[in-house]
């Protein structure tokens, strides 16, 4: 789920810089604003390192196979934290694996920037459920639906920017295809936020105040 | 009599034109193509994947268009335009850019691939690289905090 350089036209790489570098400074603003800025950056840290290793932990779906990408731990881990860890740790990629690229990084942080938010709200408004099995389905949805919702902005941004020369109907079934097989991947991931979160939960319950 | 039916005949085939020619003849030769297979970064093949190439003077509008086998390959015979042409290989949103360069004979082609993999080893090196750092930011950041009271 990472768009590479050469894929997108012009326009969509900028619109995607653009949008990524507001949701930075609104994410920096609201860290700025915090009582104690620097207290997340430790946590920041460790999970920007999950994140840029996750990605090449793959996983065989046949025919394809799709790797971890994780936005809904991002977002219910890091709050604001997650869109700079996720801009850091896509560079980190694109730059060392080539995944993803230099031009398509704004698009890129949008496509998993949002998911993460959007994780990051669901947990701080259910978030503090106290009953096991409240906590494990708003945990799974968080998780699972930031994947879908990544997998939706990544096709949509891809189909808008198809260039006419392709063959249209071979591209969207490749790409119907491609989200198909990220569906055992949302529940995975699902998974892995309930687990994180329930750790938590026993262990440091303090941790998992989002801000 | 006979002629009486020789005779249309001979006017048919003479009006009726090349569609009445039922030779045909196949001109062969062996030419200089460039063979392309294109794979994902974990050793998965391109199946079906959409090739562009872009002739030296035209990198807006593709020269060829194709797709891939099923073993992810591709072969086609660049033009005489002298430069680099460009190869494109893209499935659903994942791709890459290949170069071929033809000399101005026309003949002389070099290839130039995209990069290729990289080693399990570098992989490793490279992510417990980052991953050490992640671990120093966050350890800095630990100790920068002020003593909590015991």
């Amino acid at each position: 789920m990472h768009i590479p350089d050469g894929i997108l036209p012009l326009g969509l790489s900028l619109g995607g810089w653009a949008i990524a570098a507001g949701l930075t400074a609104l994410s920096l603003n609201r860290i700025a604003a915090q009582p104690d800025p620097r207290a997340g950056l430790p946590r920041a840290a460790m999970m920007t390192a999950a994140f840029f290793a996750a990605s090449l932990i793959h996983i065989p779906v046949p025919p394809s196979s799709v790797h971890l990408v994780l936005p809904g731990l991002m977002g219910a881990m890091l709050g604001w934290y997650a869109l700079p860890a996720i801009l850091i740790g896509l560079a980190f990629q694109a730059v060392m694996f080539g995944h993803g690229g230099l031009t398509t990084l704004g698009v890129n942080a949008v496509i998993l920037g949002l998911p993460a938010l959007a994780a990051f709200g669901l947990t701080r408004n259910l978030g503090h459920v106290t009953q096991r099995a409240a906590a494990a389905i708003v945990g799974f949805a968080t998780g699972a639906g930031a994947v879908l919702l990544a997998v939706a902005l990544f096709a949509a941004i891809l189909l808008a920017g198809l260039p006419a020369h392709l063959d249209a109907g071979a591209e969207r079934a490749a790409i119907t295809a491609l989200a198909l097989a990220h569906l055992p991947l949302a529940l995975a991931e699902g998974m892995v936020v309930v687990a994180v979160l329930g750790f938590l939960r026993r262990t440091s319950p303090e941790m998992i105040v989002a801000r | 009599m006979l002629s009486a039916i020789v005779k249309p005949l001979i006017a048919a085939l003479l009006l009726a034109g090349p569609a009445a020619a039922h030779g045909a003849f196949v001109d062969m030769g062996t030419t200089e193509a460039v063979a392309i297979q294109a794979r994902y970064d974990t050793g998965a093949l391109m199946a079906g994947a959409q090739v562009s190439v872009f002739a030296p003077d035209n990198p807006a509008q593709p020269w060829l268009t194709g797709m891939t086998d099923a073993d992810g390959r591709f072969v086609f015979v660049p033009g005489d335009r002298a430069g680099q042409w460009a190869v494109q290989v893209r499935q659903a949103g994942h791709g890459a850019m290949g170069y071929v360069t033809v000399g101005t004979d026309g003949a002389a082609i070099t290839v130039t691939a995209s990069r290729t993999g990289l080693s399990w080893a570098q992989r490793l090196l490279m992510v417990a690289s980052v991953v050490w750092g992640c671990i120093g930011t966050a350890l800095y950041f630990r100790r920068l905090r002020p003593a909590e009271p015991a």
